[in-house]
């Protein structure tokens, strides 16, 4: 029998990672907060409120306490960013110094501006941690799409751990030692999301769609290169793979987000009517606040700070971004001096 | 080293080079003969340059005839050859060891300054420098030294100090002596052991020989092994992380992993052997000037390189005599002080370590960190999961620096002035300010007071928040007497001054000597006074 691979998070991706890993032969302890839906998964085999009827693997094992988790040699987190340090800490308290952690929740601590692996590394003893990032809709996952995803961690031996267990033919892993990279874009792509979904709520098309995902990847490579990234994770699955599927499906949380923001509701109103967190609103602050630090223009995240957090107008922030100084695509600061334009001569009446 | 440990640790050494050696050959790794080869190319390249070597000539005889031999060597004999070529270095960082030497040398160690300064000069002897200040009355020890006292007693220390002088060495072998602590083994540059009385010295108070010229793999491997071995058989070591002094005098942030992973090794293989003390002990100190012996050349070289270090300076201050006694003489009529502060002691891991030598994470929950190295159950080496394990020790080494820094009147009064003449020279860039010394070269001392007296309370702030540390002199005075002590400090041994009076307004004689002083505080988040109004 192989060995059992925990997965603490019962929501959607983290049920669907579960059943992953599970349908690959690997039994999965499977930590959620509520009991019922322990028991809906332990009888039933199914997640009804995050993954419709999908049945999931009977290799799967819910439990409602930690502890239980904990002896797993390898972990997989897939908890909200706003509980991941807190549910570290806890299970801080079980874990011992060789076990393997991979964070598959996409976030930066506001304030510290941690990526959630470093989070780990502040609330246990382990060192050996890595994340899985990518293009997963969690529903398209579960329906056997065929997709890809990245294991990522300074450790040869956390990446082969981690695509062991997610290895599939329908879901490919690929490694990658640029954990920095693979936790930025992941985090990142979230808030490009929230501005792709307000454009679509708009009315506006694939053209404009597709200018905001290249101006986001650039703003994307910019703040990589503070970290170091390798520009080629930012071109890979974890970076542009991420952003085209984030930024064009229905299925992905921060876009619904945004799109109702773009045809008039409000962030209130929005957030208030949903089951899931979108996790783009909580990493528009951590970027906000990077992006003031590195003192470099980061135009869409900072709209986008200012629409969620400032109460700006989406009208407002279209003239904004629109109406910015001309420049050079790659090099912001080679501005291109706006002519004044004249009034149009009136038409000579012949 | 001991005798009894030398000769077996010279033994032990070749024989795991070699043994290892041989099996990355058998395992598809490079050949044997390439390993010798690479070797006799490196060495003929050096000897090329290297005239003056004291072994010059053994040297040369030695690499033609491997080389003569190499080439028609059956198998037998190449794994002969190297390990002769493996004896010979070995023998060399080792050195010759006299047992009544080291006894005698041990207790002649606190004899104060002029030792020191002999250490760092091998041109002259203590006699001919007059009436020198003793290094108990300069060197002030502070942090965490009663914890490293237990400590050495649960397994060994290695000794991780920042680096910025040639005295470095000297301060922290007084320092380890002053805590009643053994001495440290550690890897001292060739040039200090040419002159034949300090040679004498150093290799009984734990050094051994590094050459720095000799670039070949297999050199430092030994070198390597050499520092582990020593761990293994119970000796604290030293090593300076940053692998040469700071040019900038900037705190390291960068540290070299070869050395520091030497630790995790000794660690590891005291498991396998079932050691009763097997754990290892990084203990980061900080070493803080008022003034730097080698300031000029330093700053110098790093202006010219633009941080590229040269790594070996031919001569400097510190082979200078003259000002050998300039600085032993500004330090006694000035009371100058050597600030050295033991920090928190860390695991191979990077984890804090506690007096009793357990291993805590960030939330005080005790670590098993024998499991950091398990694999089904046995302790066993990783070179990548360990050359990351080092990563994670030497941010922490690194962060620990930044804490446990001594910040100094020269620093917060260099910071004050070099930041002011920035701001009134906004378009100039760094180099040609430096170079110029800026159009507006004036500081009134309204401004300047000004300025010291922000920076030093956000200083004071910072050390609350146990962000750095403060020498008690930044307590104890204003902004006035503060500026006072750091001009005559500043005026008393450099040729020019980094920062004077010129009637009722402040200039620098030396902006490169100012840039110097202030990097110290590079890095840390202060601002500025008209900022501090702003905001």
């Amino acid at each position: 029998m192989s060995e059992k691979v925990a997965v603490i998070g019962g929501g959607s991706w983290g049920c669907a990672l579960a059943h992953v890993i599970a349908s690959n032969g690997y039994p999965v302890v499977l930590y959620v907060r509520r009991p019922e839906q322990a028991e809906e998964i332990r009888t039933k085999h199914t997640n009804q409120r995050y993954l419709k009827d999908y049945p999931l693997s009977h290799n799967i094992h819910p439990t409602t306490n930690l502890e239980d988790a904990a002896p797993c040699q390898t972990i997989v987190m897939v908890v909200p960013s706003k509980a991941f340090r807190e549910t570290s800490r806890k299970m801080g308290d079980f874990l011992k110094p060789d076990q393997i952690l991979l964070s598959a929740t996409k976030g930066i601590e506001p304030g510290t501006h941690l990526r959630m692996s470093d989070v780990i590394k502040e609330e246990t003893a382990c060192l050996k941690v890595g994340a899985i990032s990518g293009p997963n809709l969690a529903l398209e996952v579960m329906a056997g799409h065929p997709t890809a995803t990245i294991v990522a961690s300074r450790y040869n031996e956390v990446v082969a751990a981690g695509m062991q267990i997610l290895n599939s033919t329908t879901f490919r892993a690929y490694g990658s030692q640029d954990i920095v990279g693979v936790e930025l874009a992941g985090a990142l792509k979230n808030v490009m999301a929230l501005a792709a979904g307000i454009i679509t709520g708009i009315g506006y098309g694939a053209n404009t769609r597709s200018f905001l995902i290249s101006r986001g990847l650039s703003e994307l490579i910019r703040m990589g290169n503070h970290y170091s990234v390798d520009p080629m994770t930012l071109s890979g699955l974890a970076g542009v793979g991420d952003l085209i599927v984030t930024c064009n499906s229905e299925q992905s949380r921060n876009f619904q987000v945004g799109k109702r923001l773009g045809q008039g509701e409000t962030l209130s109103d929005i957030l208030g009517s949903m089951q899931q967190v979108a996790e783009g609103i909580r990493t528009t602050q951590s970027a906000y606040e990077l992006a003031k630090d590195f003192r470099e223009p980061f135009p869409i995240i900072e709209i986008m700070y200012k629409i969620i957090y400032q109460g700006m107008n989406i009208e407002e922030a279209k003239l904004h971004l629109l109406g910015r100084p001309m420049h050079y695509e790659h090099e912001p600061s080679r501005v291109i001096p706006q002519r004044e334009k004249k009034p149009l001569p009136p038409a000579s009446g012949q | 080293m001991r005798n009894e440990d030398r000769e077996r640790a010279i033994v032990e050494i070749t024989g795991r080079l070699v043994h290892s050696k041989m099996e990355s050959s058998k395992q598809g790794g490079t050949p044997i003969i390439e390993v010798i080869n690479d070797t006799i190319y490196h060495e003929q390249q050096r000897l090329r340059s290297d005239r003056k070597s004291p072994t010059y000539e053994e040297d040369k005889v030695f690499w033609r005839q491997v080389q003569r031999t190499l080439p028609r060597a059956s198998e037998r004999e190449i794994k002969q050859l190297l390990h002769q070529t493996v004896d010979h270095f070995i023998r060399e960082i080792a050195g010759n060891f006299n047992p009544y030497v080291y006894q005698a040398s041990v207790k002649l160690v606190p004899v104060g300054l002029g030792f020191l300064l002999n250490a760092v000069s091998p041109v002259r002897l203590l006699s001919q420098l007059p009436k020198l200040p003793s290094i108990q009355d300069h060197v002030m020890l502070s942090g965490k030294v009663e914890a490293l006292r237990k400590l050495d007693r649960k397994g060994t220390i290695v000794f991780v100090p920042t680096h910025s002088s040639n005295m470095d060495s000297p301060v922290i072998g007084w320092s380890i002596f002053a805590m009643g602590l053994p001495p440290a083994t550690y890897g001292a540059g060739l040039n200090l052991f040419t002159n034949p009385l300090l040679s004498f010295f150093m290799h009984n108070l734990g050094a051994y020989r590094v050459d720095r010229r000799k670039t070949a793999p297999l050199y430092k491997e030994i070198l390597k092994e050499y520092a582990t071995v020593s761990m293994e058989y119970g000796y604290n070591n030293l090593f300076f992380p940053g692998g040469t002094r700071s040019r900038s005098n900037a705190l390291e942030r960068k540290l070299k992993k070869g050395l520091m992973g030497t630790g995790l090794r000794a660690f590891i293989n005291n498991l396998r052997a079932n050691k009763p003390n097997p754990r290892i002990y990084f203990v980061p100190c900080t070493i803080n000037y008022q003034l730097v012996l080698e300031a000029e050349t330093l700053i110098d070289d790093f202006l010219k390189e633009a941080g590229k270090s040269r790594y070996i300076i031919e001569k400097d201050e510190s082979s200078d005599i003259r000002k050998i006694y300039n600085f032993a003489s500004s330090l006694a009529t000035m009371d100058s002080q050597i600030r050295l502060v033991v920090g928190q002691a860390l695991d191979p891991f990077g984890n804090i370590v506690d007096e009793d030598g357990e291993s805590y994470d960030r939330r005080g929950r005790r670590i098993e960190i024998e499991r950091y190295v398990m694999r089904n159950g046995d302790p066993v080496e990783d070179p990548q999961r360990d050359h990351e394990y080092t990563n994670e020790l030497s941010e922490s080494i690194a962060k620990e620096f930044i804490r446990d820094n001594m910040i100094m009147v020269t620093h917060l009064v260099a910071k004050a002035a070099f930041s002011l003449l920035r701001q009134k020279n906004p378009d100039m860039d760094l180099f040609r300010l430096l170079h110029t010394g800026g159009d507006i070269e004036l500081l009134t001392q309204q401004e300047l007071f000004q300025e010291v007296e922000t920076l030093q309370m956000q200083l004071r702030d910072m050390e609350q928040r146990d962000e750095l540390k403060l020498e008690p002199m930044l307590h104890e005075h204003n902004a006035e007497k503060l500026v006072q002590r750091a001009l005559r400090l500043f005026k008393s041994y450099h040729t020019s001054a980094a920062l004077q009076r010129r009637g009722d307004r402040y200039i620098s004689e030396d902006m490169r000597l100012l840039y110097f002083y202030q990097n110290r505080l590079d890095g840390y988040a202060l601002d500025s006074s008209s900022q501090a109004r702003a905001a």
